[in-house]
């Protein structure tokens, strides 16, 4: 079996349009939680979010056909891509076999809810029906391949918040078993009224900001933004010359079967997604040197999240730095699990750990080493990358330093 | 390691249970109602499952926190499994689900959005919003069934159900599950619906085009089971998320990719499952693949699923369903080859002089991913 590495990565979030930028302000400890101008807050529990400046996108290395019609996610994606293309240095010919892995989201929600309002108000004939056709969730992978004339395999999971996370996973299998040779795995997501209104109704949100691991925090930012990572075996990037960033080590995939949107509590189901991952990647829990937590801020996720990491590493886990970004970039739904593994692929580039923006007081329940304040500079090799979503749709990636 | 399909399990407009699907699939003029209501306007040529009913199916107190799409899934997925045999040899942690949808979450959806722009940001309903996401038909099975194996949704528009199936396949075979409850799941949801016909992709008494379909297919996917999964591919054409693609190469390369993982060559191939939709485009597509697939081969060619039960992320694995029937049971099938097939010399299922062994089912979706899963009997 083909080991896999991740040669380019490409980020679009709140902190910033492009991996630099945003991997900068992120271990600077800044946050691109603020009021949301993308439609109007009014009248809901919270009125910030991570919004991504969308103007500042570069997408001049995207043909303009494929722009047309293209919502933000898909533009976001796009943006995504080319970056995480152009740092691996690879340019690939039209009908080439690669293949694009996504976490689907939210995809043309924003856009095509102005159509759904117009339609309740004035019957079958309200104009913008276009939007539409950017709803499905793979709209965002047919957009890349369209963009690039990839013809591998193309897909799209949608497992909400835990979804890029299983597309990195899937894509380096899809190298590891040959089925491509080259995969654009992660995934794009973009704010819209329906996941703003659902969180809120929930009353899952925090007013102010994500403050993941506080004592006094109230729930997530609702965030938005893309990943792309270049996935390829090492023996590939090695004969083009290519560094690695990372390997992709193991997935561990579970169901909680237990509750829609509530953690189990006693953490033992996510514990169960944290073991399949080291097994997978043929790790012990000793072997792991950082953990880039889901930390959502939720009062039910944290101490579940907490619970579960005791239950894997015991004595060790306060010796192990655990951080969030989700104070920083917000909660980015089915797009957080792909941005994440993209900044673990980072830290354990760089030896730059980030830090859990928002954790001033650690809550006690939950007796962590968060990384508070700025990044930290600790060199590991083996981190994991968590994501526990709604409908109990755990997973965790397992990556690892590439020599 | 063999991996097969075990036992199976369906909802369709044939109505609740694979006894309903036998009955259609014998019934040569069999053609369900085409009619879906909207609030203020004519009703749309949908074909839904208008008897569904979850009384003496499900506890009454789940079925009402559940959505429609997860409604339709849990009935097929119980059908499936009381159909394998439980308890399961398996631990269920061990058990995984993967599904495919395309439209799964629709209706809950517009609930909040229709509460938040008439009612207030602040109504939208919270019960709803759980079942919002996609995967909620998939993960509200794994919660009923306390399957906690991998639990995975694949969004791939009209190819989703096969996606998921193929994924499962591979999830079985590299070990990574004992088992796995696979297929698809879609709503009938008026808004869905309009937009196709407003965007006149929907077939109606004037034009041509495909029928929106409404459903659950089921199957379980285990080692050893008698009606083995060859192999499967998938394959990209390139080109925009709402149209099908100008050429059938994503579809031939999946179908290569489907015959190199099983070994076989396409003489090997005694039955294809047409993904015919309605939609002129389609067909010249499958057809154009056909030829190029099988030469002058000529499988025999089983027609009518996604035309006659509607098309959508289900109807992509009920076609998968469909083979099993034939294989496991020799189901009879009285629905001929579609015209453009059958106008090439690709004979119906009935024409054929032996009982098939092997099967080729494909799926192409909007934007240009193509997938394409082999069946065939134990030898």
């Amino acid at each position: 079996m083909a080991q896999v590495v991740i040669t380019g990565v490409g980020l679009v979030t709140a902190l910033g349009t492009s991996r630099e930028t945003t991997w900068e302000r992120l271990l600077a400890g800044e946050t691109g939680i603020r009021g949301v101008t993308l439609f109007s807050p009014e009248g809901f529990r919270a009125k910030t979010a991570a919004q991504v400046d969308d103007k500042a996108l570069d997408l001049s290395q995207v043909p303009p056909p494929v722009l047309a019609h293209a919502s933000r996610a898909s533009r976001f994606a796009l943006a995504a891509a080319a970056e995480a293309l152009a740092q691996a240095e690879l340019m690939p010919e039209p009908g080439v076999s690669w293949a694009v892995v996504f976490g689907g989201g939210a995809a043309g929600l924003f856009e095509a809810e102005g159509f759904v309002e117009r339609r309740l108000r004035l019957g079958p004939k309200a104009r913008g029906v276009e939007a539409f056709v950017e709803v499905p969730q793979d709209a965002p992978a047919d957009r890349v391949a369209a963009a690039w004339g990839l013809c591998g395999e193309r897909i799209t999971v949608t497992t909400a918040c835990s979804s890029s996370t299983i597309a990195v996973g899937l894509g380096a299998e899809l190298v590891r078993q040959g089925r491509a040779e080259v995969v654009l795995a992660g995934g794009a997501d973009a704010l819209c009224r329906l996941t703003f209104a659902g969180f809120n109704s929930l009353r899952a949100v925090d007013p102010e900001r994500a403050r993941p691991f506080d004592r006094r925090r109230q729930g997530l930012s609702i965030g938005e933004g893309a990943a792309v990572l270049v996935l390829e075996s090492a023996e590939r990037a090695a004969k083009r010359g290519a560094r690695p960033l990372a390997a992709v080590l193991g997935l561990g995939i579970t169901n909680d079967a237990y509750h829609m949107t509530q953690p189990e509590p006693s953490g033992s189901p996510w514990a169960r997604t944290v073991r399949a991952a080291l097994a997978d990647a043929g790790m012990a829990p000793e072997d792991v040197g950082y953990i880039n937590a889901h930390g959502t801020a939720t009062e039910q996720n944290d101490s579940a999240e907490w619970a579960a990491y005791a239950q894997v590493f015991g004595d060790r886990l306060p010796s192990i730095p655990v951080s969030s970004v989700k104070g920083a970039i917000g909660h980015c739904l089915c797009a957080a699990g792909g941005i994440e593994a993209a900044v673990t692929a980072l830290a354990l580039c760089t030896g730059w750990l980030p830090p859990t923006v928002g954790c001033e007081e650690l809550d006690p329940p939950c007796p962590l080493d968060p990384i508070p304040g700025k990044a930290r500079r600790q060199q590991v090799e083996v981190a994991l990358s968590s994501s526990f979503a709604f409908g109990g749709n755990s997973a965790v990636l397992v990556l690892g330093r590439a020599w | 390691m063999r991996v097969g399909i075990a036992s199976a399990g369906v909802v369709s407009p044939a109505g609740t249970g694979l006894a309903a699907l036998r009955e259609a699939l014998a019934n040569p003029d069999f053609a369900p109602k085409l009619e879906l209501p909207r609030p203020d306007a004519p009703p749309l040529p949908v074909v839904a499952c208008h008897s569904f009913d979850t009384k003496g199916l499900l506890p009454p107190l789940v079925a009402r926190r559940l959505d429609r799409a997860s409604r339709l899934l849990a009935v097929a997925v119980r059908e499936a499994l009381t159909a394998f045999g439980e308890p399961l040899p398996w631990p269920r942690e061990e058990v995984g689900v993967a599904m495919g949808t395309w439209t799964a979450g629709t209706s809950p959806l517009l609930e909040i959005l229709q509460a938040v722009f008439q009612l207030g940001p602040d109504q939208a309903p919270p019960m709803h919003f759980p079942n919002s996401v996609a995967n909620a038909p998939a993960s509200q099975v794994g919660i009923l069934e306390k399957l906690g194996g991998a639990n995975v949704t694949f969004f791939e528009k009209q190819a989703g159900g096969l996606r998921a199936v193929a994924e499962a396949f591979r999830f079985v075979r590299s070990k990574r599950l004992k088992a796995c409850v696979a297929g698809g799941v879609d709503e009938a949801e008026w808004l869905n619906a309009e937009c196709f016909d407003r965007l006149r992709a929907l077939r109606t008494a004037t034009r041509p085009g495909f029928t929106v379909g409404e459903g659950a297919a089921a199957l379980v996917l285990a080692p050893e089971a008698p009606v083995l999964v060859l192999g499967a591919g998938a394959a990209g054409s390139p080109c925009p998320p709402y149209l099908y693609p100008s050429t059938p190469k994503g579809l031939v390369a999946a179908c290569h990719r489907a015959l190199g993982d099983a070994s076989l060559a396409p003489q090997d191939v005694d039955l294809v499952v047409s993904l015919a939709n309605g939609s002129p485009q389609l067909a010249a597509l499958e057809r154009q693949a056909l030829v190029e697939v099988f030469g002058t081969h000529r499988p025999a060619v089983l027609g009518g699923p996604s035309e006659r039960l509607g098309e959508g992320a289900y109807s992509s694995a009920l076609r998968l369903i469909v083979a099993f029937l034939v294989f496991a049971e020799a189901c009879p099938v009285a629905w001929p080859a579609p015209p453009h097939l059958a106008n090439l010399g690709f004979p119906a299922l009935g024409e054929l002089a032996f009982p098939p062994r092997t099967a080729l089912v494909t799926a192409l979706a909007g934007g240009g991913s193509a997938v394409a899963v082999l069946l065939g009997l134990q030898r």
